[in-house]
């Protein structure tokens, strides 16, 4: 998954320490001027890029209007009207993408959750070797997602991968299962995805798992807790607000992931695999249909608001900064 | 119970925490010695009947340099990721001063954005920036899709929002006292905040810096669309080389795992040597509150 940062886990600090009002502090001029480039470049980059966004996806723009984009034809709701019914000519529809998007970014956080949280309960404790078996955790997660989708590629070819050879062995399935075209393809990108991503999970726990106080632990000893009920009494309730967390950053993270299923499957993905994101960029840059990419990413957006909304009102950056 | 040597916080007992660790570990290491062992093996072997090649062909890691053009890839990677983080970094340092020392307007809409802007898709951000780009080029006469300066653009739109919000947290972290006394003793703001400030924070500076650089390292979407031959980073050389290898009479997967590893080496190096800082820098203060 390539290193993913977790920018969000770090929690707003006191943000003003001590603000000074007015135009001139004890210690003179406000040098305000130094945020200016950075909401310029934010602004330029990204504020305008997406009101443009907003407004081709209600154009019929493609290579040929590309060169006068602003005069191309106003279809109105015309693509959004494709995107939801026909989608571009060769892929899913946007609610076929839609639906393979989130079922493909819920099903891998349900999954790599318990294994996070058990491989951060392997490290909890000090013993010889925690600080090799630490590193080794996050190896898939620091290599870069195009070298996970390349070693995963690899392993799920037909015939000669090692998963239809070991399937074969073990006399499951067939040596010449398909696992990069068809149905299958929705697995095998679940499975890349789990492997590589994991140890988000991990480091989140194990990072709530380190905020519990010691004394929480030898309470429960001294009740006689057993492991089961120190795990499900003690140590889950403690991390709820941060296993919530993260749940949310994983499923957006997966929701937006382009790379692994760019580069396992190439373009046309197979349809079980196609998703939102792969979907738009076959439909904007192979197609060139920019009004449908663009109405499929508004889509996105509108959708994306949702778990981001509630992010920002989980991080409760007013009550912080209030004081 | 034997209470000789317990740690109160054991959870999992050491017959199972072994179990699982063992499952873990070869969970993680089967794909990467699989990978390892393509990446030797003779490219007309890869498809045969044995998993183990009849010879090792450690030639696979000289060939690929010139099947495919490795070396131009990695320079331009480094180049433009490079670029793009160290100009992230800068701004998001002045950016997060403003934040953490003063109140204004739109402040708290400023740090909203920041955090909402990483929610936005970055397929989202291509689509519009490329039709910008391509149009300014037709109506200016210069080519700007293919430069390095585009990509660098598009990677300050995920570096810059990131490292500013990684700054804001650790410059709010650093007492105002210190720099107090440096304005006290006759400092301007600009002098206390290079004096003082800067030095203190570099760790935090190290994280960014590194974090928008692996990012940038490993995006597919925006070079793929934005680079020429010349500019192409080393993960789109990769895809490129990768999805040609599907109709081709002797595919050559033994080099093109060769080059995975060769591509994947430096990030798991950088990491092992930042390990410290990076894992504790973004999680350690993080939870506690």
């Amino acid at each position: 998954m390539s290193i993913q940062p977790i920018p969000e886990t770090v929690p707003a600090p006191t943000l003003v320490l001590r603000p000074e009002r007015g135009r001139r502090g004890i210690f003179g001029g406000r040098p305000i001027w130094l945020i200016w480039p950075s909401i310029t470049l934010l602004v330029v980059i990204i504020g305008i890029p997406l009101l443009i966004a907003i407004y081709i996806s209600f154009l019929n723009l493609d290579q040929y209007t590309l060169r006068s984009w602003i005069q191309a034809p106003w279809v109105g709701l015309g693509n959004y009207v494709t995107a939801l019914t026909a989608g571009n000519v060769i892929g899913a529809s946007a609610l076929t993408s839609l639906g393979v998007s989130l079922a493909f970014s819920l099903l891998t956080t349900l999954i790599i959750t318990p294994i996070g949280i058990l491989a951060a309960l392997t490290v909890n404790t000090r013993y010889r070797g925690r600080t090799l078996v630490r590193t080794l955790y996050l190896v898939p997660y620091v290599i870069p997602t195009f070298v996970t989708a390349l070693v995963w590629r690899q392993m799920f070819l037909n015939g000669t991968g090692l998963v239809d050879r070991f399937l074969a062995a073990i006399h499951v399935a067939n040596i010449n299962t398909y696992w990069l075209l068809g149905p299958n393809s929705f697995w095998a990108m679940v499975i890349a995805d789990v492997w590589a991503s994991w140890a988000f999970i991990y480091i989140m726990v194990l990072a709530g798992l380190q905020s519990i106080t010691h004394e929480v632990y030898e309470a429960a000893d001294v009740d006689g807790a057993s492991s089961w009920q120190k795990l499900t009494r003690i140590v889950l309730p403690q991390l709820r607000h941060i296993l919530a967390l993260a749940l949310l950053l994983s499923t957006l993270y997966h929701f937006n992931n382009f790379t692994l299923p760019f580069v396992m499957f190439g373009t046309p993905p197979p349809l079980q695999a196609d998703v939102l994101p792969l979907n738009i960029y076959v439909s904007s840059f192979q197609l060139f249909n920019f009004g449908l990419g663009g109405a499929m990413s508004v889509i996105t957006l509108i959708i994306m608001l949702i778990p981001g909304f509630v992010y920002i009102r989980a991080l409760r950056l007013g009550e912080v900064t209030a004081s | 119970m034997s209470r000789r040597k317990r740690d109160a916080q054991e959870i999992l007992p050491t017959p199972l925490r072994v179990v699982a660790i063992a499952a873990l570990a070869i969970l993680v290491l089967i794909p990467i010695a699989y990978t390892l062992l393509l990446s030797v093996t003779p490219d007309i072997e890869v498809g045969g009947g044995n998993l183990i090649p009849s010879h090792w062909a450690f030639g696979n890691y000289l060939q690929m340099w010139s099947t495919v053009s490795l070396a131009r890839g990695l320079s331009n990677s480094l180049i433009i990721a490079g670029i793009a983080s160290v100009i992230a970094v800068i701004l998001a340092v002045g950016a997060a001063y403003i934040i953490t020392r003063f109140k204004f307007r739109g402040r708290l809409p400023y740090l909203y954005s920041l955090i909402g802007l990483q929610t936005v898709p970055s397929v989202m951000l291509l689509l519009p920036l490329f039709v910008l780009f391509a149009s300014i080029q037709a109506a200016l006469h210069f080519r700007l899709v293919g430069t390095y300066e585009a990509v660098i653009v598009t990677y300050l739109t995920f570096a810059l929002p990131f490292a500013t919000w990684l700054m804001v947290s650790y410059l709010g972290s650093i007492p105002m006292d210190l720099e107090e006394a440096a304005l006290c003793d006759g400092a301007t703001r600009l002098q206390a905040l290079w004096r003082v400030i800067v030095p203190l924070v570099l760790p935090g500076m190290v994280v960014a810096l590194v974090f928008s650089f692996l990012t940038g390292w490993s995006d597919v979407l925006f070079a793929s669309v934005l680079t020429s031959p010349e500019t192409r980073t080393l993960a789109v050389q990769l895809q490129a080389f990768s999805s040609a290898q599907e109709g081709g009479a002797l595919p050559l997967y033994g080099q093109l795992m060769g080059a995975a590893v060769v591509s994947a080496l430096p990030v798991v190096i950088l990491y092992m040597i930042f390990q410290k800082y990076l894992i504790g820098g973004l999680t350690a203060g993080g939870v506690k509150g």
